[in-house]
């Protein structure tokens, strides 16, 4: 009966559970780490939290970041301080979203969004600009451009993000939240094995820097 | 020095550094000598080019000198026999540590914002010396954020960690110490007098040499960070001095020239003008496309009449169509100082050897008869500058004309004992520091020069007593006796004022002096490139006339055999109708040639003109076919400074729209004319100039390379010529003569274009000197009428004491008066009277 | 059965057939037929050139089964696909056998580059690597990333298939040529006058 033992395997797997996820129905949860489309944040007055500093545009292995600095207009800031991105701009047929920027950003100015699911038919699409990076400043979500297809849950979370690597690599670091809980949208639960919440670098190592604190 | 002087062997001191024995030089300070063998000593306050002063504590080292080892500043402290150095001992490490940490106290840790961040000496020795974290909780010291200490210095007090590098700058090196410390303790902090810019011509020196960001520079600010510049090492073709630069750019714009230390030329410094004037070549305004007059093309434009875009075969074409229906002695080049050696050699042999014309001028005169400029003995500036020499000024004031020059002069008289001479005819930037500074009425000089060797009265030379000029020569006399050096340097003292008498009276201390050399101050960007490239009446490439062809005429097509029209020649032959065919290598005779009416007259009536050019300057707009030519910064080359020395200019972005190299513009014109000149790179044009001239058959793109910081000396003569002795009318009592000169910012095409610039032009107002003022009965503040025979201007006055009794001075191309309306060209001096209005 | 809006009432079909139904036709358009169904079988060539295919790969396995959307037969010969998915980077030297393959496949075909290598070179910016596919075949739809999830690849396809089905791409590939153009914008012409006029001699 080799004939019927072919089809075992099929006549078995009508029985189980499927395991296909119908993509444009649903979609799977994203893992917590997962590094999606960037949004620039604020502050909770509304400041723009990039400086112009162009650290990331520096780290970026893929050269997709374009970013230039300008003087602060005194009567009408941008950004706290003297500097702010006067261009902003990514480039995503370039970038890699190896997350070298986050980790590059003096001030948690740009983050990552849990959103993957974008695509373009025409290039210029494809470079974002700081008017499509930046969140919107009264609720700190990012904005929902019409090519993008975001479900509820992706646009949470993406106030800073938690550094791969402990602040200057000190090893007693490791592990703790570190971020601060300003617009962009949510402030993240500690991991498992992370000590509390943002207020927990408090009892952080008494000789360190404050690793809750960005340059002025 | 002397001849006698047999090469004597550097003595040397041998030190121990980390355990190692080295050789210093006696009196070497101790961070250089160990830098200089191999191990680098941190420090902020140590710059080579200033004074030791051990301010910021750094340079701590260990050292051992027979009392047992201490920590001393190695910035202080000379080498001497025997010293036992440890830069790595515990104690060293400590007190870097301790240092860094201290300077670090107080600044603020702003370093993503600041334009320092990527390239701060204080980042990178925290980095490489400093303790790992700071104990500092407490609050740090706040000042106003950066302060704008001139137009183009900002100054972020925070940051400052009291060097005194800017400050000793700007009063050892530029003279100006306009910025200095103010309070104490922890309020020390570095400013300037109140109410009083830090107005320098030197100031964004000091941004370079900041070991930290507190100075920063406005043109730069926020533009770029140091890791998305790239740069290349260039020669600075603004001015004639030939500094060195770092060009650097991000995304194909020039965002900011930096000095480069080349020993024998600008050592690091800058003149702001150099410095920002990257600005212009990044214009907006910039020529991008040719165009045509209107009526070239059967009224393609509206009216008829204007300048329209063209493509580049219809511009070329109606080029050359013009260019070979004249004949040859009816065509004229104009100008060329902009251009690298090898464009105009190649405008060279297109003009002589193809067009087969010799009205060939890269001065628009302003300059000196090239013959001479070329035929007495060059100098160097480092022969100029050497210790203990005598430097005769015939010749403008070279803290307005050509700021680095003016730096190494300082340097020399100021602090090497070098003995300075003046014959000027206006107070100069160093006059201060000269043994004899004499005021020298325009038309003056030859004669002031045979007085001061007892030759004849100083009658021509009024205002000046003989005892003055007897004592000046007695100084020369007794320098030349004990065998130090003597250079005069020699340039154009003022416009108003013909070449004439200024060549009798070098030629005068040529030959009471002949073993005095010469050091050209011409100004005008490449313009000795052009003396030796040919582009002269009279001259071929190599530096020899007319009557020595040989090396050219195997490869050129054709030779001039009679000399032609220098550059006010050609302009009055141009305003009699004899010339039909006018090029313009970037020459906006309308700005540069003295004498405006002539230039006026000059482009009306000559035939077509056709300018190669950057900018649309008013000269541009009254031409009929303008092709856009590529800035310094967007052509490979080289350059040739007031020396003779040859470096190179390096290409970092690209021309603006379809602008292109000026050679390769004479390649393109040349091959419509039917000839085929022969190049198709740079080298190319390089290596034909080396086989027709012997005096440049070094100059490879391989010696180029190796000397690349200093450049390769071409060294040559041509034939003296002795132009007839130039008869100055006498001045009466009662007139006055005009002097009028350049000074460092005015409304020339570049400086107009660069935005941080633009604003910093002085104006134009009449000096008197105070007894002239109360004799003519003027008020300062006063608008006189100054009239020449050719024409009238309108003018404050200023009282002046910096000008000679007798005459009345004048700025040069300044906003609203145009000093170029009172001075005629064919005069030797400008008489001017004074109306009242 | 209730009453249909224009077919009229549908209560007695049974007895009745067709007949009995006020409009017994409906009409569309044949081309919108030809549309949606070229959306639903849109058949990728087997042309897997780096990291992404391993992605592409996963999207035509069970957890996200690319036969949802009538795509899960990667033909091995391009006559007979009409989708291909440029998944990584493309060497130089890959380019002409990738163009190759676009030539022959059927029209009407359509390309999505996937993923940042093949959009734009990604960070391989480098002498070896074209430095965006569209220098060699006209491209319909971008994916990002590096590489792009199954999902982004599914979001890229389901573009692709919006496009397809609007006719939108249809309509741009008659525009150049059948596709077998590279599309160029002309330049820009030159004004007849100068904008910035220097005035009259």
């Amino acid at each position: 009966m080799g004939y019927f033992r072919g089809f075992a395997v099929t006549f078995k797997k009508m029985f189980e559970r499927r395991v296909t996820t119908s993509y444009p129905e649903q979609k799977r949860d994203k893992p917590a780490r997962l590094h999606g489309r960037h949004v620039l944040n604020r502050y909770e007055d509304g400041m723009e939290k990039c400086i112009g500093c162009e650290l990331c545009a520096g780290v970026c292995p893929a050269n997709c970041i374009y970013v230039r600095g300008a003087d602060n207009p005194p009567d009408d800031p941008v950004s706290p301080g003297e500097r702010y991105g006067f261009v902003y701009e990514i480039n995503y047929l370039r970038c890699i979203h190896c997350d070298l920027c986050v980790e590059a950003c003096p001030t948690e100015a740009i983050t990552e969004s849990k959103l993957f699911e974008f695509s373009f038919t025409n290039r210029s699409d494809a470079v974002y600009t700081k008017d499509e990076l930046v969140v919107d400043a009264s609720t700190g979500r990012p904005q929902h451009l019409p090519w993008e297809d975001w479900r509820p849950g992706e646009d949470e979370h993406t106030s800073a993000w938690m550094r791969a690597t402990s602040p200057s690599g000190d090893a007693t670091y490791t592990g703790r939240v570190s971020w601060s809980g300003e617009l962009g949208h949510g402030v993240r639960a500690p991991e498992v094995g992370q000590a509390g919440g943002a207020a927990a670098s408090d009892d952080g190592p008494d000789d360190g820097p404050d690793d809750g604190e960005g340059p002025a | 020095m002397s001849d006698e002087t047999p090469p004597v062997e550097i003595p040397s001191v041998d030190i121990t550094v980390d355990g190692e024995t080295v050789a210093a030089r006696p009196g070497e300070l101790l961070i250089d000598a160990c830098e200089r063998t191999g191990t680098y000593i941190p420090r902020f306050c140590h710059h080579s080019r200033l004074e030791p002063v051990g301010m910021c504590r750094m340079c701590l080292v260990e050292v051992d000198t027979g009392r047992g080892p201490a920590l001393q500043p190695s910035c202080m402290l000379p080498c001497t026999p025997g010293m036992v150095v440890d830069t790595e001992s515990e104690r060293t490490r400590k007190a870097q540590d301790g240092v860094l940490e201290f300077l670090l106290v107080n600044h603020p840790l702003d370093c993503p914002v600041c334009d320092k961040g990527g390239e701060c000496p204080l980042q990178d020795q925290t980095m490489a010396f400093g303790p790992g974290e700071s104990r500092f909780v407490e609050e740090k010291r706040h000042f106003e954020k950066p302060i704008p200490v001139n137009e183009n210095v900002h100054l972020d007090r925070e940051r400052c960690i009291l060097c005194d590098r800017c400050t000793r700058f700007a009063g050892e090196v530029a003279g100006d110490q306009l910025i200095h410390f103010m309070d104490r303790g922890g309020q020390t902090q570095v400013n300037t007098f109140p109410e009083q810019p830090f107005a320098s011509y030197f100031s964004g020196n000091t941004v370079q040499i900041c070991p930290v960001g507190a100075l920063t520079a406005a043109p730069y600010r926020f533009k770029a960070r140091p890791w998305d510049l790239e740069e290349v090492e260039s020669t600075s073709t603004l001015d004639s001095v030939g500094s060195r630069i770092s060009v650097q750019s991000s995304r194909d714009r020039v965002l900011r020239f930096q000095g480069v230390d080349a020993d024998a030329v600008n050592w690091g410094w800058l003149s702001d003008k150099e410095r920002f004037v990257f600005e212009a070549y990044d214009h907006a305004d910039r020529l991008a496309t040719p165009m045509l007059r209107g009526d070239a093309l059967g009224n393609r434009a509206p009216d008829g009449d204007a300048l329209v875009a063209a493509p580049w075969s219809e511009a070329l074409g109606v080029a050359a169509d013009a260019l070979s229906a004249a004949p040859a002695d009816r065509l004229a080049v104009l100008g060329g100082a902009r251009l690298t050696n090898e464009s105009q050699y190649a405008w060279a042999k297109l003009a002589k050897g193809v067009f087969g014309t010799d009205h060939v001028d890269a001065q628009l005169g302003d300059g000196l008869p090239a013959e001479v400029v070329l035929g007495l003995p060059r100098a160097t500036i480092d022969r100029a500058c050497t210790p203990g020499g005598t430097i005769v000024l015939l010749g403008p004031d070279p803290k307005e004309e050509l700021g680095a020059l003016f730096l190494r002069l300082r340097h020399a008289v100021v602090h090497d004992g070098a003995t300075l001479v003046e014959l000027t005819p206006r107070r100069t930037g160093l006059s201060a520091h000269a043994a004899h500074s004499l005021r020298v009425l325009p038309g003056g000089a030859a004669d002031a020069v045979s007085a001061m060797f007892g030759g004849g009265s100083p009658a021509g030379a009024a205002g000046l007593s003989a005892e003055a000029l007897a004592a000046a020569g007695a100084t020369i006399a007794a320098a030349v006796a004990e065998g130090r050096p003597v250079t005069v340097l020699v340039g154009r003292p003022s416009l108003a004022e013909a070449a004439g008498p200024v060549v009798d009276a070098a030629l005068a201390l040529h030959d009471h002096l002949p073993e005095a050399a010469f050091l050209s101050l011409l100004r005008r960007g490449n313009v000795h490139g052009a003396l030796d490239m040919g582009l002269a009446p009279g001259l071929l490439p190599g530096r020899v006339t007319l009557a020595d062809a040989s090396g050219v005429s195997s490869v050129w097509p054709t030779v001039p055999t009679d000399r032609g029209h220098d550059a006010i020649g050609i302009l009055e032959a141009a305003a009699a109708g004899e010339v039909d065919v006018l090029v313009l290598l970037g020459a906006d005779v309308l700005a540069d040639v003295p004498d405006r009416d002539l230039a006026e007259r000059a482009l009306a009536n000559a035939g077509t003109v056709v300018a190669v050019d950057l900018f649309g300057t008013p000269t541009v707009a009254r031409a009929d076919v303008v092709l856009p030519a590529a800035a310094p910064t967007e052509v490979d080359g080289t350059f040739t400074n007031l020396e003779g020395r040859v470096s190179v200019v390096a290409r970092k972005v690209t021309a603006p729209g379809t602008a292109r190299p000026d050679w390769a513009i004479a390649v393109e014109l040349a091959d419509r004319l039917g000839t085929d000149l022969g190049f198709g790179s740079v080298d190319d044009v390089l290596a034909e100039l080396a086989a027709v001239s012997p005096i440049h058959a070094g100059i490879t793109p391989e010696a180029l390379a190796a000397s690349v910081r200093e450049g390769v000396l071409v060294e040559g003569r041509t034939a003296l010529a002795r132009p007839d002795r130039t008869e100055v009318p006498v001045n009466d009592a009662y007139g006055l003569r005009l002097v009028a000169d350049r000074s460092m910012y005015d409304v020339g095409v570049l400086v107009a274009h660069s935005p941080s610039l633009a604003g910093l032009a002085p104006g134009a107002v009449a000096g008197f000197e105070p007894s002239d003022l109360s004799r003519h009965g003027l008020a300062e503040g006063e608008v006189v009428d100054l009239i020449a025979d050719r024409g009238t201007v309108q003018v404050a006055v200023a009282s002046d004491p910096g000008v000679a009794r007798g005459t009345v001075h004048l700025r040069v191309n300044q906003a609203d008066v145009d000093a170029g309306r009172l001075i005629d060209a064919s005069a030797p001096v400008t008489g001017i009277r004074v109306g009242r209005r | 059965m209730p009453r249909i809006p224009g077919i009229g009432d549908t209560s007695a079909i049974l007895d009745d057939g067709l007949e009995g139904l006020e409009h017994n036709f409906v009409t569309a358009r044949v081309e919108d037929l030809v549309k949606w169904s070229r959306a639903r079988s849109c058949w990728p060539a087997t042309f897997g050139l780096a990291c992404c295919a391993i992605e592409m790969m996963a999207t035509g396995a069970a957890h996200y089964d690319l036969a949802r959307y009538g795509m899960e037969v990667f033909r091995a010969s391009p006559r007979q696909a009409d989708l291909m998915i440029v998944a990584g980077r493309v060497s130089q030297k890959m380019a002409p056998i990738l163009r190759q393959i676009y030539d022959q496949m059927m029209e009407p075909k359509w390309v999505i580059s996937m993923g940042v290598c093949a959009s734009s070179g990604g960070m391989f910016n480098n002498y070896a690597i074209v430095q965006g596919v569209d220098q060699v075949v006209p491209v319909d739809v971008y994916a990002p990333g590096c590489p792009p999830g199954p999902e982004t690849l599914m979001h890229a396809i389901l573009t692709l298939h919006g496009n397809i089905q609007s006719g939108e791409l249809t309509r741009r590939r008659e525009a150049n040529a059948g596709g077998a153009a590279i599309h160029v914008e002309p330049p820009a012409p030159v004004p007849s006058a100068q904008p910035v006029e220097l005035g009259s001699r």
